[in-house]
């Protein structure tokens, strides 16, 4: 027996949702189609010129938004509710420590999210003639709100799993996680759009990087509790 | 339910919980693995003369319930690498393999994914799960369901393996599974 650490057993986690992901393609298959269905119909219906040239930036970044988290939610919130419905939960939680469970599954949703926005965010841009002034400042916007919404959307799909899965309380419980991020991320996107400047995207990293150090520091309290009880 | 139950049980010994549908016995488990907080009392485990710390349970225990599942998508070695994985043990392949055979998985069955197999194979899978890290304490809820003669013999080896070593607890009305126990609570409606 060799000392087990909480980062080999987080990995194990991971490893073990990916494979189980690539086999089923339950999450993959909701958040893609999810997400290209929406992204076309924006298309279709708002096109890329029938917005003002001044209004653009800012609607734009938010409709970018709103298809990732629409896209994204559909998928993340099984993340515990599949294990509740196979009936594998009970074995999960009598063998590992919480914590392990709960980063496993960020890790996963993360690279679900990222996954997300690599297909949806280019597709974006051609469809929607949108423009980025900053790449690397969208970048760094959509890594850390990659980030702040998994780590999110992992702590609440863990409630709702224990919640027998429902639905409303899903809602209840996004809406003031998710508000706050979406507006700064929604922010430093625009800023990404309009200003070539790196800087012009860190007034909203930081309170992105504060709301995702919050939600994690507050996951790493709570899910045990959750988890366990 | 479960009001006045107290007791002790020591490594080397093989308690049976049995009882009527809706007695308990699956709930007394589940409140010895730690699933269940109970309304009163505690469950304490010890070591070396202290408390193991609740955080820390899941090391020392190993539980198979029916209301517990191995994950479809994997194999049944993948399974149990996980398992290992978690629970820090270095996983390899021909204990795994050796582990499953003693539970009467055919070794050509160990590479084929849980989700096809029957209810007994899976059954197998659970129980070595349940046993993989050596645990001090298990915790088994009518082990033998869905299994055939010879499966059932299987996990009777099994428990006679873990009976020198660990504090076993078997809740069942199988009366097969009774003639294991060194002690038994009879829980009543």
């Amino acid at each position: 027996m060799r000392a087990s650490s909480l980062l080999s057993e987080s990995l194990a986690v991971l490893g073990k949702e990916l494979t189980s992901e690539l086999r089923s393609r339950v999450a993959l298959n909701a958040v893609g189609l999810f997400a290209l269905t929406t992204l076309i119909a924006v298309a279709y219906q708002i096109g890329p010129y029938k917005i003002e040239e001044a209004d653009r930036p800012h609607l734009l970044s938010a409709l970018l938004w709103i298809i990732l988290f629409f896209g994204a939610t559909s998928g993340l919130a099984r993340v515990f509710v599949k294990e509740e419905d196979a009936r594998t939960a009970k074995t999960l939680r009598l063998a590992a420590r919480p914590l392990a469970v709960f980063f496993g599954k960020l890790g996963f949703n993360l690279i679900l999210l990222l996954g997300l926005e690599s297909l949806v965010v280019p597709l974006y841009c051609a469809l929607m003639s949108y423009t980025v002034e900053s790449v690397a400042g969208l970048a760094l916007v959509m890594a850390c709100g990659a980030v702040a919404m998994a780590a999110s959307s992992t702590m609440v799909a863990a409630i709702i799993a224990r919640a027998s899965g429902s639905g409303t309380l899903f809602a209840i419980l996004t809406v003031p996680l998710a508000l706050p991020l979406l507006v700064v991320l929604i922010q430093g996107t625009k800023a990404a759009a309009t200003s070539a400047a790196l800087a012009a995207v860190f007034p909203a990293l930081r309170a992105i990087v504060s709301l995702a150090g919050v939600t994690l520091v507050a996951a790493v309290y709570l899910f045990p509790v959750v988890w366990h009880d | 339910m479960l009001a006045q139950l107290s007791g002790t049980v020591e490594p080397g010994r093989v308690l049976v919980v049995a009882g009527p549908n809706g007695s308990g016995k699956s709930t007394l488990l589940n409140i010895l693995a730690g699933v269940i907080r109970p309304s009163r009392g505690e469950v304490r485990y010890r070591q070396d003369e202290g408390d193991i710390p609740r955080a820390r349970w899941f090391a020392h225990l190993g539980v198979a319930a029916p209301d517990m599942a191995v994950y479809d998508e994997l194999t049944a070695v993948e399974n149990l690498m996980f398992f290992a994985r978690l629970r820090g043990l270095e996983a390899r392949l021909d204990s795994i393999g050796a582990l499953l055979e003693e539970l009467g998985l055919a070794a050509r069955e160990h590479g084929r994914y849980v989700g096809t197999y029957s209810s007994g194979m899976k059954q197998r899978v659970k129980l070595a799960q349940a046993v993989i890290h050596e645990p001090g304490v298990l915790l088994l809820d009518e082990p033998s369901s869905n299994l055939d003669t010879a499966g059932h013999d299987a996990v009777a080896r099994l428990v006679d393996r873990f009976r020198s070593r660990a504090a076993v607890a078997v809740a069942t009305n199988d009366p097969r599974e009774m003639a294991w126990g060194d002690a038994r609570i009879e829980l009543a409606l």
